[in-house]
């Protein structure tokens, strides 16, 4: 059913962007682990989040540390697929789950962050 | 002539294909490239559990530590500092696999690996310090 709707991308730029997402990544990853490590209620308190989140950057960091990630993240799973000979059919399916996932944990990443209050004294 | 060429080629068995892969020669590439890929699909898991569980945080100061009081204790900080060691692995990994693509690492990709190995175990071990100094009140 598929069999000419295969996309003629070779993948030359989601290997860019492989590259530049995973260069960004090492110093998010590191520095995340850093920072929520170092005092152990960093990560652990909501005095703590809610401390952080008043930071706009703060925010700014980690919507794109998350999005870069699953972004990251799904693209080289559906590189571990790209491995295999796959009829078109599984292709779709593949993509549209690894797509479908992605959105929604990025939605819900976005809507925690958004849910914790600025600007505002804490509840 | 068809026929010689033929035999020589090596036929992938797709019943056997783990006993196939597991039976070729690795070298440090080899083995670099089995654990960016396990690394990999252990922290996108990780990275939906993570979002899964900070959800809480959407309903307030007592659900959110009611989640994280599950996560504290030093079983679980272990299994954190382990995770670091997925971290690692790939992020210095990833660096090696950049060099090796971008700046002709390909000369020198094996001294890479070694230092991926030796650069990853010394900030897992600086990273152990960080984490348990409070435990162990060093």
């Amino acid at each position: 059913m598929f069999k000419y709707k295969s996309s003629k991308d070779t993948g030359a730029k989601s290997w860019v962007y492989q590259r530049i997402t995973g260069i960004v990544l090492v110093v998010f990853a590191i520095g995340h682990y850093i920072l929520m490590h170092y005092q152990p209620e960093s990560g652990k308190t909501y005095e703590a989040v809610f401390a952080r989140m008043q930071f706009g950057w703060y925010r700014i960091i980690d919507l794109t540390f998350v999005t870069l990630g699953l972004y990251h993240g799904l693209n080289g799973v559906w590189g571990i697929f790209r491995d295999y000979d796959l009829k078109p059919g599984t292709k779709i399916t593949v993509i549209s789950i690894l797509v479908i996932f992605g959105l929604a944990f990025l939605f819900w990443a976005y809507y925690i962050v958004f849910s914790i209050p600025y600007g505002k004294p804490m509840p | 002539m068809a026929e010689k060429i033929n035999h020589k080629i090596k036929t992938f068995d797709q019943k056997e294909w783990i006993k196939t892969n597991l039976s070729y020669q690795k070298d440090s590439g080899s083995w670099a490239w089995i654990l960016h890929r396990i690394s990999g699909i252990a922290l996108i898991a990780y990275l939906f559990l993570h979002i899964w569980s900070l959800s809480p945080l959407t309903q307030g100061k007592a659900a959110f530590e009611q989640k994280m009081a599950t996560y504290s204790g030093t079983f679980f900080s272990l299994i954190e500092w382990f995770l670091f060691a997925f971290v690692l692995f790939h992020a210095l990994n990833g660096v090696r696999i950049v060099i090796v693509d971008w700046a002709d690492g390909a000369r020198y990709h094996k001294q890479l690996y070694l230092y991926t190995w030796v650069i990853g175990i010394l900030l897992f071990l600086a990273m152990g310090f960080v984490m348990f100094s409070h435990i162990l009140k060093f």
